[in-house]
């Protein structure tokens, strides 16, 4: 009984997946989410927007085999498809960039709920200089559940796609702080 | 010496009833914060910010700004809030996804945008009794005529603009626009109405005599609300942090103005002096002069202000 309670969840994820497409343009849908995380890095703001402001190269958890990036750094061009270890592709488009306030803003084209169990994923990531050698991070992300109409199944709710956005955030946060840390020569 | 006192309490007595008649007031859903931040728009500080479950969406108001209307599409249900007591009078359950919201002018009937069901939903405020319209894919934003006879709604996922007859509540006429519709707004003598193309960046703007589309309006990226203020059209661009400003008569461009993190809901000032608009990211209302396009003030609202509908009435 348990088993076909599995399966029934499993089917019902994989029929989302293939018909999700259509369903990923909702950018302004009824009930956005919000991420909203925050890490100290060790470096001047100079040194750190240098990595962020980098699009074609981004810093990340992804376990990426090779990039294709275009447009350069100019707002709704600028386009970077990270394609994956296991075959999968992810397009995103810088959607703001901001030198003065040290902001740049990402938005993914490509939903993959096996990857994130949220849809219409975009970041808005900001730097605050502390001091001359401390920098704060502050990522904010807006999204919707992986399923994003009423009634959505248990593993395609609100709190899956928080927790996993916030799991996701985090880890890429510690990853440009160790990148950026990283002593010279290393 | 008597003339000097009178005047002298005259002035005074001028400056409070201004003071008190003047002070529209702001209602702002805060979507993930879940609660209605109710905000004097003369001092920019939060009055009362009264809790909402079911992640508060859209919002509208009676004339006279006495009650206030909450929808929650996670919650399926409106909420009325008296807005004098800022306190919660009412709940009615609504099915689906209860996203914009409009009220008619005698403040009797409710126009609600199923999301999730695809429907128009009105409700009988006296009776509470509801009925529905399907009204075509993902319908979002919407926008009451000034004699109150046609509705107009944004079917996102149908491209479309449907034209409602609020008397036989049936559908009169569609209209294809830009690509994914979402915020409608109507100006003030009944002439135009303006739409926000999220997906095709423009605003498609209609006559509503012939019912066609007159013009289409380059903006920024991912136009979300509209407001009409001083012989301007102000539009919120999400992902530009921006307002794009045009010239409401020959439609061409006036300024941007830069806002806060993620704007959506736009509304104009009682007397259109000043433009109003609810950034999602940055968690602040900022108020923008409609003329110098000077930003007046800013002010902190609760997680997620979202403010979707016409959100500015008069003070009490």
């Amino acid at each position: 009984m348990k088993m076909r309670a599995t399966f029934f969840k499993k089917l019902v994820v994989a029929v989302l997946l293939l018909t999700l497409p259509c369903a990923a343009q909702a950018a302004h849908g009824a009930s956005p989410l919000k991420v909203v995380e925050e890490l100290k890095v060790d470096a001047p703001i100079e040194k750190v927007w240098g990595v962020i402001d980098d699009f074609a190269h981004p810093i990340t958890i992804l376990s990426i085999e090779r990039i294709e990036a275009s447009g350069n750094n100019t707002p709704d061009q600028a386009e970077r498809r990270l394609f994956l270890k296991d075959g999968v592709m992810i397009k995103e488009v810088l959607t703001k960039r901001d030198e003065e306030r040290f902001m740049i803003g990402v938005h993914r084209k490509t939903d993959n709920l096996q990857l994130l169990p949220a849809v219409n994923y975009t970041s808005l990531i900001t730097l605050r200089s502390l001091d001359q050698d401390h920098t704060i991070i502050e990522w904010k992300a807006r999204f919707y559940r992986g399923y994003p109409n009423n009634n959505p199944p248990a593993e395609l709710n609100d709190d899956v796609a928080v927790a996993a956005v916030k799991k996701l955030i985090a880890g890429e946060l510690a990853a440009l702080k160790k990148h950026i840390e990283k002593p010279i020569g290393q | 010496m008597i003339r000097q006192a009178l005047c002298g309490v005259i002035v005074l007595f001028c400056l409070l009833f201004s003071n008190t008649i003047l002070a529209d007031e702001a209602f702002i859903t805060a979507q993930n914060g879940q609660s209605l931040d109710i905000i004097d728009l003369t001092s920019m500080t939060t009055r009362v910010s009264v809790p909402i479950a079911g992640k508060p969406a859209g919002v509208a108001l009676t004339k006279d700004g006495r009650r206030v209307f909450v929808t929650s599409p996670e919650g399926r249900f409106i909420t009325i809030v008296d807005s004098k007591a800022g306190r919660i009078e009412k709940q009615i359950p609504m099915n689906g996804g209860p996203l914009g919201v409009v009220v008619s002018g005698t403040g009797e009937r409710l126009y609600v945008t199923d999301f999730y069901d695809d429907r128009l939903v009105e409700i009988d405020l006296n009776t509470q009794k509801q009925r529905s319209l399907p009204i075509g894919s993902k319908p979002a934003g919407l926008a009451l005529t000034p004699d109150g006879k046609t509705l107009l709604v944004a079917a996102r996922d149908d491209n479309q603009i449907i034209f409602v007859d609020l008397q036989q509540f049936s559908r009169l006429d569609q209209l294809i626009v830009g690509r994914h519709p979402y915020g409608v707004t109507i100006d003030a003598d009944g002439r135009r109405a303006y739409v926000a193309n999220v997906e095709s960046n423009t605003v498609s703007v209609i006559d509503l005599s012939s019912r066609k589309m007159i013009a289409e309006l380059p903006v920024e990226s991912h136009p979300y609300g509209i407001a009409l203020a001083s012989g301007r059209i102000f539009i919120s661009n999400q992902h530009s942090e921006s307002l794009s400003v045009f010239d409401a008569k020959a439609l061409t461009p006036v300024a941007t103005v830069k806002v806060g993190d993620y704007p959506e809901g736009v509304c104009a000032s009682l007397d259109g002096a000043n433009v109003y608009v609810a950034n999602w990211f940055s968690n602040e209302l900022w108020a923008i002069d409609a003329v110098t396009l000077k930003v007046r003030a800013k002010t902190a609202t609760s997680d997620g202000p979202r403010a979707f509908g016409l959100f500015v009435a008069p003070g009490l």
